[in-house]
């Protein structure tokens, strides 16, 4: 551990770390334009010259060139250094234009601090200044090249850190540029990462152009609802708008980036569409009003029929607090226990998830990173959580052997072997490839469950080409050692959710101690995974309003239109309830279906507290009060001068007030009203005990057991090894990086960089069916007929059809029903009729 | 020196002759012109730098110089500017509203130190009582006047090296735009 001064203070670091680092570690921050962390150092800007005064290394040198070592003695403010800084400085500004008064990053601009930190103020040079031309690269990033001062950061965070190929450096000398060849939007999806890196405004964000300045944000810390990986963001409100989020580093998560998904994902917030306004059988009514109806009517309700008459469903969007009071109020008005998920097969694989994942197997973004092998199954990680991809793409750079085991045609910034398998082939798959590296690494370490275990896992699949793919995939698994699975939820159901916990813990027996990760259907789902024991399925409860069983249902920050299969069973389903209650802050067909509806408040008003999908409890604080975004209240002009109240200042409660407010009309009182949401936890709910000491932990809680409860290799092994009869087409419903996701599909240039939906299909059964690429397929949802355009490629695996889980047609659109049920592949022919996935069918 | 204090040798003189003094002085300033102006009937001129009414002034062709930079609301120390950016067509950026509350206005003149574009400036008009405090809230047309003020030929346009229409390289002090294509030296 080297041992070092710098600026007369004393620091001992670990070895390797650079003298830059060093510094910032006592609070110094070393002047830099081209040092990133986590790109590394290249010694380009020299700006962080310091002057090495004593030690192994002498003179004026780059400190994120130097690694500290003992006995150096170092200082920042050698009047020498700070010559030579300020000279580099003046030297950067020489082509830099004028313009910061309309430039996006002033008051944030890393080259304006410099500049006066530099003790610059007045412009010596005045010659004639380089310009470029700039270039449109699409709805997210505006480009103006005048700014550059050639720091690089752009580049080696675009090609090396995210493996993407369309921007790149051209020109020699003085002429170096950076953008894409030609005009065009950035084919990456972590783009945005080029507004917080570049140290001055040669990318700004396009959507929030010209809107603020950093310094009049409402700023804080937030976590990203877009997928269930839980990013850190800092999100910034600005007349009562969500006008800006930008990465927040946190190295047990995201480390220093987030994807455009995220980044861009919070239009909802700003909606004007947005639903602002209590109704009451379709008439505006007064909040309070109309949350005492709701009560008075439930307490009918349940008078007349019994307390299991009504049913509640929240969803993996609520916030942890949310989850808890919905689940603490239908405990204590005996009420149905509370539903999470609308799709039966999402809620398993949950249950599946929660119950399997410890500490043992479990493995964060940061972990993939480090791995040597990453085995993916039933992903497609830039459509379903880009941000893993990102990491995997730095396991792909440090060596590791990377394979993908999807019925989609993956695509990844990154080599990678595509192991093309049906949906209902996929557990066989995966056992055959964990067998063959467990048979070749030995079973020594094995016991006879183990081996039990082992024995039974199948051996073959029928597909030779795949078989063959998979014993070589299995020598690589062997052959590594520190391997990690990587398991979805999206399309696959809960028996491969067991089944890798299962291989996991038998690599673990082994040479090869696997770890596993695991996707969620949601930024909350685990907390719902957590809360939802004990109930059943949200079609089980669709049966159950049928039949008259269930006559009131309250719906929480949910639209089951979004994501229910068959649109017109949904549909007469809740026409026959009495009272159908939905609380919610999107513009969704349940929201126009209620009898009573309530507007609720989004994370960024009233924060949260969210669960990943590594177990890791996260607080997002709340970002500014709410209310109508000026622009929407004043149309764009001044602003109403009045001083009376402002219109559209009232702030709407959140779904954790408003629910325990209900509780109390209901006479359910909490211990006192201001408790805790923490105290109202049930017994069984880990880490109740920390939370309720520390109630927002800063660095998060992670709440996984040791070990697990459930039973370990558990998973009956007699795996189906064939997809569905020969003829038959599975119907896969996939996610899309942009415009499928319930929140961000409201955002306008997500929208835009979507395109328009694809319906995937193999080119074998392409030409069974006698239909060509390109070609309009005609789909039959929900009573309304939708056109996807067909795309055919021979990288998926045959017996699939791939469409978009729900698809931006404009904003009209999205109010469409999302999804295929009974999809009329009008298009193929007449005796296909398509099998439906496991993934819709009920539980 | 020993004092006698019921002997005060003179006192009662000097009293009486300092009040003559005064009444000599009262009487000779009565039959004088008199210094003071009377406002409002005469208003004196005053230096162009006086610190008084603010206003959103022109360039030469007669386009907003208000870039909208926030940069006077941020150093405002009574947060009475407020004001919203926004996109023009062509690309230059402008305040789509632009408020200032002269109830709350203190006249440091600091928003015109920080204005980079010589757009807002104090006047010497001092003269805006009201009778409602919603009077003083000026909106944009109220301050938007159709001159330059004090230095009525810059234009922050001309210098400030981004394109809005006119393409780049072709403000003061610029090259033509490079051409990124060519590998010449």
């Amino acid at each position: 551990m080297p041992y070092l001064i710098i600026d007369n203070r004393h620091i001992q670091v670990p070895r390797g770390t650079t003298v830059i680092d060093a510094a910032e570690r006592l609070g110094i921050m070393i002047p830099r334009f081209c040092y990133l962390k986590v790109l590394g150092a290249v010694g380009a800007c020299r700006m962080c010259a310091v002057m090495f005064e004593a030690g192994p290394v002498k003179g004026l040198q780059m400190s994120c060139m130097v690694q500290a070592a003992d006995g150096m003695r170092v200082s920042t403010t050698h009047p020498e250094a700070v010559a030579f800084r300020r000279q580099i400085i003046e030297w950067l500004m020489i082509n830099h234009p004028h313009d910061c008064p309309v430039c996006d990053e002033g008051g944030h601009c890393l080259l304006q601090d410099e500049t006066i930190s530099g003790g610059h103020s007045r412009r010596r040079y005045t010659g004639a200044k380089r310009t470029y031309p700039d270039q449109d690269l699409g709805p997210l990033v505006q480009h103006e090249m005048n700014r550059c001062i050639q720091c690089y950061r752009c580049v080696r965070f675009y090609q090396e850190y995210a493996g993407y190929r369309d921007l790149g450096v051209m020109g020699i000398a003085s002429r170096i540029y950076y953008g894409r060849f030609s005009d065009g939007a950035l084919e990456s999806p972590f783009s945005g990462n080029l507004i917080d890196i570049c140290p001055t405004g040669v990318y700004t964000d396009r959507p929030s152009r010209f809107l603020a300045r950093r310094w009049d944000l409402q700023r804080a810390d937030s976590i990203c609802l877009h997928c269930s990986l839980g990013c850190n963001t800092v999100a910034g409100a600005h007349y009562r708008a969500v006008i800006r989020q930008e990465s927040r580093e946190n190295v047990r998560v995201n480390g220093s980036f987030i994807c455009d998904r995220g980044r861009y994902g919070h239009a909802y917030a700003n909606l004007a569409e947005r639903p602002r306004q209590s109704r009451l059988d379709g008439e505006p009514a007064g909040w309070r009003e109309a949350a005492r109806e709701a009560a008075a009517r439930l307490k009918r309700i349940a008078a007349a029929a019994g307390h299991s008459a009504i049913a509640v469903l929240g969803s993996a969007r609520n916030s942890l607090e949310t989850q808890i009071m919905l689940r603490y109020l239908s405990h204590h008005a005996q009420w149905r226990p509370p539903r999470f998920f609308v799709n039966g097969s999402e809620a398993r694989s949950t249950a599946a998830v929660v119950a399997r994942l410890d500490s043992r197997l479990a493995a964060g973004l940061p972990d993939l990173e480090e791995a040597d092998f990453l085995l993916a199954v039933g992903v497609d990680p830039v459509n379903d959580a880009p941000m893993l991809a990102l990491a995997m793409r730095q396991a792909a750079r440090k060596g590791a052997k990377i394979v993908v085991l999807d019925p989609r045609p993956v695509e990844l910034p990154f080599a990678f072997d595509l192991l093309s398998a049906g949906l209902g082939d996929l557990p066989a798959a995966l056992a055959v490839l964990v067998k063959t590296a467990v048979s070749q690494a030995g079973t020594d370490g094995c016991e006879a469950q183990e081996k039990a275990f082992l024995a039974a896992l199948p051996g073959r699949v029928p597909d030779e080409k795949l078989q063959g793919q998979l014993g070589q995939a299995g020598g690589w698994l062997a052959a590594s050692r520190r391997p990690a699975i990587i398991c979805g939820s999206a399309i696959a159901g809960p028996e491969l959710a067991g089944l890798a916990a299962d291989l996991a813990l038998l690599l673990q027996t082994g040479k090869t101690p696997s770890r596993l990760f695991y996707l969620l259907p949601g930024p909350n789902a685990f907390g719902a995974g957590l809360l939802q024991r004990g109930s059943r399925y949200f079609p089980s409860l669709l049966q159950d309003i049928e039949k008259g069983g269930v006559r009131a249902l309250l719906v929480v920050e949910n639209d089951p239109f979004f994501r229910y299969p068959d649109q017109d069973r949904l549909h007469s389903a809740l026409g026959k309830l009495e009272l159908l209650m939905v609380l919610d802050y999107l513009p969704s067909r349940a929201a126009r279906a209620a009898h009573i509806f309530l507007p609720g408040a989004t994370v960024f008003e009233a924060g949260g507290s969210f669960i990943n999908n590594c177990g890791l409890l996260q607080y997002a604080a709340p970002v500014h009060e709410g209310g109508i975004p000026l622009a929407q209240v004043s149309g764009g002009s001044h602003p109403p001068r009045a001083h009376a109240p402002a219109p559209g200042s009232e702030k709407c409660p959140s779904a954790y007030e408003a629910l325990l407010f209900l509780a109390n009309e209901l006479a359910i009182r909490p211990p006192t009203m201001d408790a805790s949401p923490w105290s109202l936890l049930p017994e069984d709910f880990p880490g109740q005990a920390e939370l309720l000491a520390h109630p927002y932990p800063t660095d998060g809680l992670q709440l996984l057991p040791r070990l697990s409860e459930a039973e370990s290799l558990q998973t009956p092994v007699n795996l189906p090894t064939s997809g569905p009869a020969a003829g038959a087409l599975t119907v896969l419903r996939v996610e899309q990086t942009f415009g499928s996701e319930e929140l961000s599909c409201y955002a306008e240039p997500l929208r835009q960089l979507a395109g328009p939906p694809l319906a995937l299909l193999h080119g074998a059964d392409a030409d069974r069916a006698g239909v060509r690429d390109g070609e309009q397929l005609c789909f039959e949802i929900g009573g309304e007929k939708v056109e996807l355009a067909l795309q055919v490629t021979n990288r998926m695996a045959p017996g699939q059809l791939i469409i978009p889980h729900h698809y931006a047609l404009g904003r009209a659109a999205c109010r469409l029903p999302a999804v295929v049920a009974q999809a009329e592949l009008r298009g193929l022919t007449g005796q296909d009729s398509p099998d439906l996935p496991q993934a819709i069918t009920e539980s | 020196m020993k004092v006698d204090k019921d002997k005060d040798e003179g006192g009662i003189i000097n009293g009486l002759l300092g009040l003559a003094a005064s009444y000599r002085v009262t009487l000779t300033q009565l039959f004088r012109k008199p210094l003071t102006e009377s406002y409002p009937e005469y208003k004196r001129p005053l230096p162009a730098r006086s610190r008084a009414r603010i206003i959103l002034t022109r360039d030469k062709a007669g386009g907003e110089r208000c870039v909208a930079c926030y940069l006077c609301s941020g150093v405002c120390p009574v947060s009475c500017i407020s004001m919203q950016s926004a996109e023009r067509e062509g690309g230059r950026r402008y305040a789509a509203w632009f408020r200032i509350n002269f109830a709350r206005c203190i006249y440091c003149g600091l928003c015109e130190e920080a204005c980079p574009t010589l757009a807002i400036q104090l006047t010497p008009d001092f003269e805006h009582s009201c009778r409602h405090p919603l009077d003083f809230v000026a909106e944009k047309e109220d301050l938007l006047v159709d001159h330059g003020g004090k230095d009525g030929d810059y234009d922050f346009y001309h210098y400030a090296g981004v394109d809005c229409g006119e393409g780049k390289g072709t403000h003061e002090a610029e090259l033509p735009p490079v051409d990124i294509k060519s590998n010449l030296p």
